[in-house]
């Protein structure tokens, strides 16, 4: 006789789950794509539900070191996580930005350095749609929309971020090829990818190429030691005489500031949709405990000032939320939204930090010794640097207002 | 091999919120793929791999149910058969009917798969219903299904042990959670599920209205769990012994 008690557990267990595709997703991408919107949440929310199973209870081994990130993130190729913006014939799903981002922002809850390695990943493969040849982009994109090839891109130098225009990596013609050497600095994904996309400088000025890993002359740092985004590997990438074919080269010689600009641009709006999964993940945690934990007879919940927390975490999530899709929507319209994705990159990565401070100090002593909560602070503080700083993003918002305005 | 699969597009039980007077709130609820249904599904598409073949989905459900259609059209099985009408507003035995109905309509199938119960109602009644209905052996709680020519070896799931029998091919089988790990479908394999085919019945163009003879599912209240919160004072020698002896008392040690 088969009982109750033979119920499989998931039937006698009404504990909430971790709904990382929320409600609140559904109705936005009601708002803005509200002819198909049913289309995409069908999507998104299958795509939520592997990542919560897949990678979501791996995320704190990760943070301790304890778990890699190459088979979580491999299942998630597998999946079509990177193909979704992408136009069909080179292998994507020709799905629009949007849906991207929102699929971004569950994998930040989900992983954060899992997220960040895919972001990087699918910079190169929008540098490539973007400005590469029909035959590079035949070659590479349907390799790196699948996963079956990682790529990194390598734009940053040990003496140059935000001002990109002074790198010191040189790439020479010489016969029929270029001669690159330098050294590039905070790489993501360098030693795990299979493909470079190198910025150096030739005599007419910064220019794009594709280098593989094995090229003779490409090596690498050891990896950095970091205070968060412990899964996904960050190193410097140095080139001696690191010899790449013409082919190579990415449209046209001297233009390589101008697509790295471009490529960082929609990387910004990805960036943001990270920050406000991380954020939104530090708040659940944060309610929940704040829910439990008492004091004074009563849980923490019931004070005022726990619940001032509460509502600036909420709204801050919210508005960041609404800034990274309405970005990514000005991106799909094809005009200029170089202002937009800054404005939700500062304000969500920023957001981010606030949310997970709070988050600790919610959770007291717990939150400062606890790994399962301080990680996400850890992971969130890369991002007001990474792909632009806020300060120099906060500079370019204003002067295309100015423009804009005039 | 021709396999089909039952499944229920059922409300989702982690969503479902219950009423201060324990009431579960189907109204409105959010709803799926009845959860062990997917274990159905996997285990049809595991069988198509094995022994090739094609899985046929059916359901009794309303439009909504489309979308637990299409979730098992791309998780891989290659048609769907929807009988539109409210599992919630007719009987389990005209559900079990209407859905023999449809396996015969569609069929002839070699195997007929089901999950022990659905994920809202869990009377587990379908399943042998449908099989005493086409007139085919039912094997219950199946953990493990091996299909060798024109028989089947099953491996039940019981309480308390795990029973293996031999049915010849056409059965019916219902699978408990144990039996496999769903897929994920793909994000291509969803979009191109709704261009597989999907055909709708009219429950009168299969069986005329009946209302055949069957538990009547009157309703389900929500069982609120108080903790006992039984304190234990004193020496960890004596609190520890207290405790164990306890928890012996209630049954929940092994003896």
């Amino acid at each position: 006789m088969r009982t109750i008690k033979s119920l499989p557990k998931s039937a006698r267990t009404k504990a909430p789950v971790l709904a990382i595709y929320s409600a609140e997703h559904r109705r936005l991408m009601g708002i803005f794509h509200p002819s198909r919107h049913e289309e995409y949440e069908e999507l998104l929310s299958s795509l939520g539900a592997f990542m919560e199973k897949e990678i979501l209870p791996l995320s704190p081994k990760i943070d301790a070191g304890e778990a890699k990130i190459e088979g979580p993130r491999k299942a998630l190729f597998e999946q079509g996580m990177c193909q979704i913006p992408f136009p069909q014939e080179y292998g994507g799903l020709g799905l629009p930005f949007t849906v991207y981002s929102n699929a971004v922002e569950l994998l930040g809850t989900a992983d954060a350095s899992i997220a960040l390695s895919v972001e990087i990943h699918n910079a190169v493969a929008e540098g490539l749609n973007r400005f590469a040849s029909e035959e590079q982009k035949r070659k590479y994109l349907p390799s790196l929309l699948t996963g079956k090839a990682l790529a990194s891109f390598t734009l940053t130098e040990p003496a140059s971020g935000s001002d990109a225009g002074t790198m010191a990596t040189t790439a020479v013609r010489k016969g029929g090829e270029y001669s690159i050497n330098g050294s590039k600095m905070f790489i993501t994904n360098a030693g795990d990818a299979e493909l470079y996309m190198v910025f150096a400088k030739t005599p007419v000025g910064p220019s794009c190429f594709l280098v593989r890993a094995g090229t003779p002359g490409l090596s690498f740092g050891g990896d950095l030691k970091k205070m968060g985004m412990k899964g996904s590997r960050t190193s410097e990438v140095v080139f001696s005489d690191c010899r790449v074919p013409e082919e190579n080269l990415v449209g046209e010689e001297g233009k390589g500031a101008d697509y790295a600009k471009e490529v960082l641009h929609g990387a910004r709006i990805i960036v943001a949709a990270l920050n406000v999964g991380i954020a939104q993940i530090a708040y659940d945690k944060s309610l929940a405990y704040a829910r439990s934990r008492r004091a004074f007879g009563k849980p923490i919940s019931e004070f005022q000032l726990t619940r001032e927390k509460i509502a600036d975490m909420k709204t801050g999530i919210s508005a960041g939320r609404l800034l990274y899709f309405y970005a990514s929507s000005v991106k799909e319209s094809g005009v200029d939204f170089s202002s937009e994705a800054s404005q939700a990159k500062v304000f969500a990565t920023e957001m981010s930090l606030k949310v997970c401070d709070a988050a600790i100090q919610i959770y007291g002593g717990y939150g400062y010794t606890s790994d399962e909560l301080h990680r996400h602070w850890r992971d969130a503080r890369l991002l007001t640097i990474g792909e632009g700083t806020s300060e120099v993003l906060r500079l370019l918002i204003a002067r295309r207002e100015m423009a804009r305005s005039q | 091999m021709k396999i089909a699969v039952c499944v229920k597009h059922a409300v989702d039980e982690n969503e479902l919120k219950v009423d201060p007077a324990g009431n579960p709130q189907f109204a409105g609820a959010a709803s799926k793929m009845s959860t062990f249904d997917k274990n159905a599904v996997e285990e049809a598409l595991r069988l198509k791999s094995a022994h090739s073949g094609d899985v046929t989905v059916l359901t009794v459900g309303t439009a909504d149910a489309k979308k637990t259609m299409k979730e098992a059209l791309a998780m891989g099985a290659d048609k769907g058969v929807l009988v539109t009408a409210d599992p919630m507003s007719i009987n389990t035995g005209r559900t079990a009917e209407l859905l023999a109905a449809a396996v015969r309509k569609a069929g002839p199938f070699d195997v007929v798969l089901c999950s022990e119960g659905s994920s809202d109602i869990y009377s587990g009644l379908v399943p042998p219903m449908v099989g005493e209905m086409l007139g085919l052996p039912y094997v219950g709680y199946a953990k493990k299904i091996e299909v060798a020519g024109q028989s089947a070896k099953v491996e039940r799931s019981l309480e308390d042990s795990v029973e293996v029998v031999e049915a010849p091919l056409p059965l019916v089988v219902s699978v408990v959670s144990e039996i496999n790990e769903p897929r994920y479908p793909t994000l291509i394999q969803i979009m191109q599920a709704g261009k597989k085919p999907m055909e709708e019945i009219a429950p009168d163009a299969l069986l005329p209205e009946s209302k055949p003879p069957s538990p009547l599912f009157v309703g389900m209240k929500a069982q609120a769990m108080a903790r006992k919160k039984v304190v234990f004072e004193g020496p960890p020698e004596e609190t520890a012994k207290k405790l164990v002896d306890a928890l012996g008392s209630e049954g929940v040690l092994p003896r």
